[in-house]
């Protein structure tokens, strides 16, 4: 098995979801991390990631951050085993992350191969 | 740490009102609005959060610990926090990483929740107003609801709407803060208890919202009107009569409609349907209004609620007693809605004729004119006298009103019957 790293994106979006629809979002994840901790391709569900940040530069300038330029804003990320990208992609696309509209960077750790 | 996501039905929804209403009270009304958005931001921190890593043991305390440093962030950033309410809140900081622990101590206890949430529903009925307001205001700050759901739910646009509350929370940052007041609850109950009775009717009548919304709002009502219940300010007679008017409506929610979308009208219902246990329910809070000697008109409304409940069938409806009922509610609240109503009931107990004439007193400058029911009671009402031509106007200006799919079937079958001349009371 191949470790990936998912990185989840959202939409930086003004129109806030309601009530009922965070609730129904957070059971459809459940159902997800369920699903393929069940199977064992979950290997760290790991953790959503707070609005703002700090940022530390070569020179040790500090800085709010990140930046709210993007037009995606970094949500979470989770640590997934597959066999390769093609299982990973097919775990990805049942994510709920992209039911709101969201997106996931799919990366290979290069040290567990 | 944490488990599978096990919510309660509408956890965040209630959640929303409860962090409000406590936050509210701590923070100060002129902060409703930040308030406001550090529980939308508690809640996003949960989806991603709670999404990866699970439910946490204690939700609530989650929810409150992350919506409570939210507020103080954003008033820190406000830089209010030295010259206002730096000091006092200081210690209320709060260590999120702590598993529970270490924050009991603030998480407020059932009955100060309560007290919180009724606190909050009355700054909502603030007499600086509009009634509108008042209702649409009440189901965001203490229900939950969304901006897009109360529109839709209140048959307006989302837009409107949103200036709607924007404005009312204008009008209550600038009014004085009357959470100090010990006497608030009190005078605020009547107008508490007209928001949360047309939150029920909205869910109970609406025409065109959608089912599940409706629900919701019916649902909402009676939870409001517990939480009112149940607080020494607020358990008086009148909303006492009108848990008992809820109650009853509600034991006859399942049976209005056939199939999803096919509602279907009182004498048709099937009895056995509506819900016995509720109408108990309902006769234990009717029982328990009638203490003291007020007589409000939630109770006499609840006692019509009642009749209709108990009667085995339509036809043993008892109509004479549901008059005597309407004439006391006209005494104490002469509306042009109860006097259709009472007239309707007139016409079962004595006929189409006596109904007809106690609809044709009615003043008619006061009645809402786009209220399709006047036009169907006395299109049919004059059906059955033989009045063929006038019953076709009235049954004709009924239909343009766009009443409901139920009620628009039955009024092009009175059409039908008026056309072929037929008088004959509908099987």
């Amino acid at each position: 098995m191949i470790k990936y790293l998912f990185v989840y994106r959202n939409p930086q979006d003004d129109a806030q979801p309601s009530a009922e629809e965070i609730q129904a979002a957070l059971e459809h994840w459940g159902q997800w991390i369920g699903k393929y901790s069940a199977s064992g391709n979950i290997v760290d569900g790991g953790d959503g990631l707070k609005a703002s940040g700090r940022v530390i530069r070569h020179g040790g300038l500090i800085s709010d951050g990140p930046f709210a330029e993007s037009k995606e804003v970094l949500g979470g990320y989770s640590v997934i085993a597959a066999r390769n990208y093609e299982e990973a992609l097919q775990i990805a696309r049942e994510c709920p992350c992209l039911m709101s509209e969201g997106s996931i960077e799919i990366r290979e750790l290069a040290g567990f191969n | 740490m944490s488990g599978p996501i096990q919510l309660a039905e509408h956890f965040f929804r209630q959640q929303s009102g409860q962090l409000i209403a406590t936050l509210t009270r701590r923070f100060g009304t002129h902060n409703l609005e930040v308030v406001e958005d550090a529980v939308q931001v508690a809640f996003m921190q949960a989806l991603q959060s709670w999404g990866r890593r699970g439910q946490p043991v204690d939700p609530e305390g989650w929810l409150f610990r992350v919506a409570c440093n939210a507020t103080l962030d954003s008033l820190r950033r406000r830089q209010r926090w030295q010259t206002k309410i730096g000091p006092a809140l200081q210690e209320l900081q709060m260590d999120e990483s702590a598993p529970g622990g270490g924050l009991r101590a603030d998480f407020p206890c059932e009955s100060e929740i309560d007290d919180d949430r009724l606190q909050l529903l009355c700054l909502c009925c603030h007499p600086q107003l509009s009634v509108e307001s008042q209702v649409a205001f009440a189901l965001r700050m203490t229900c939950g609801f969304s901006t897009v759901e109360i529109a839709k739910a209140l048959l307006s646009e989302t837009e409107t709407m949103q200036r709607r509350l924007t404005r009312a929370k204008e009008t209550l940052r600038n009014a004085v803060d009357p959470l100090s007041r010990q006497d608030f609850i009190s005078g605020q109950l009547p107008s508490v208890l007209r928001v949360v009775y047309l939150i029920f009717n909205e869910g109970y009548n609406s025409c065109d919202a959608d089912q599940s919304i409706r629900e919701d709002l019916c649902e909402e009502a009676l939870r409001l009107g517990g939480l009112i219940a149940r607080h020494s300010a607020g358990d008086t007679p009148p909303t006492r009569a009108l848990m008992a008017l809820m109650v009853f409506q509600s034991a006859r929610f399942a049976a209005r409609l056939q199939s999803p979308n096919e509602p279907v009208l009182l004498p048709k219902q099937d009895r056995s349907r509506w819900d016995r246990a509720l109408i108990g329910e309902g006769v234990r809070w009717l029982r328990s209004a009638a203490e003291g000697d007020e007589l409000s008109p939630y109770h006499l409304e609840a006692a019509i609620a009642a009749e209709h409940c108990l009667a085995p069938r339509f036809e043993e409806t008892p109509w004479l007693r549901i008059v005597e009922r309407y004439d006391l509610l006209m005494q104490i609240q002469p509306t042009p809605i109860h006097q259709l109503n009472r007239a309707i009931a007139l016409a079962y107990a004595h006929g189409p004729q006596a109904g007809l004439k106690s609809l044709l007193d009615i003043n008619w400058d006061d009645v809402p004119r786009n209220y399709f029911l006047f036009d169907a009671a006395l299109g049919e009402l004059h059906r059955q006298v033989g009045q063929f031509e006038l019953a076709q106007h009235h049954l004709r200006r009924a239909l343009s009103l766009n009443p409901p799919r139920a009620e628009r079937q039955w009024l092009h079958s009175r059409l039908a019957a008026a056309k072929n001349g037929c008088a004959e009371p509908p099987v």
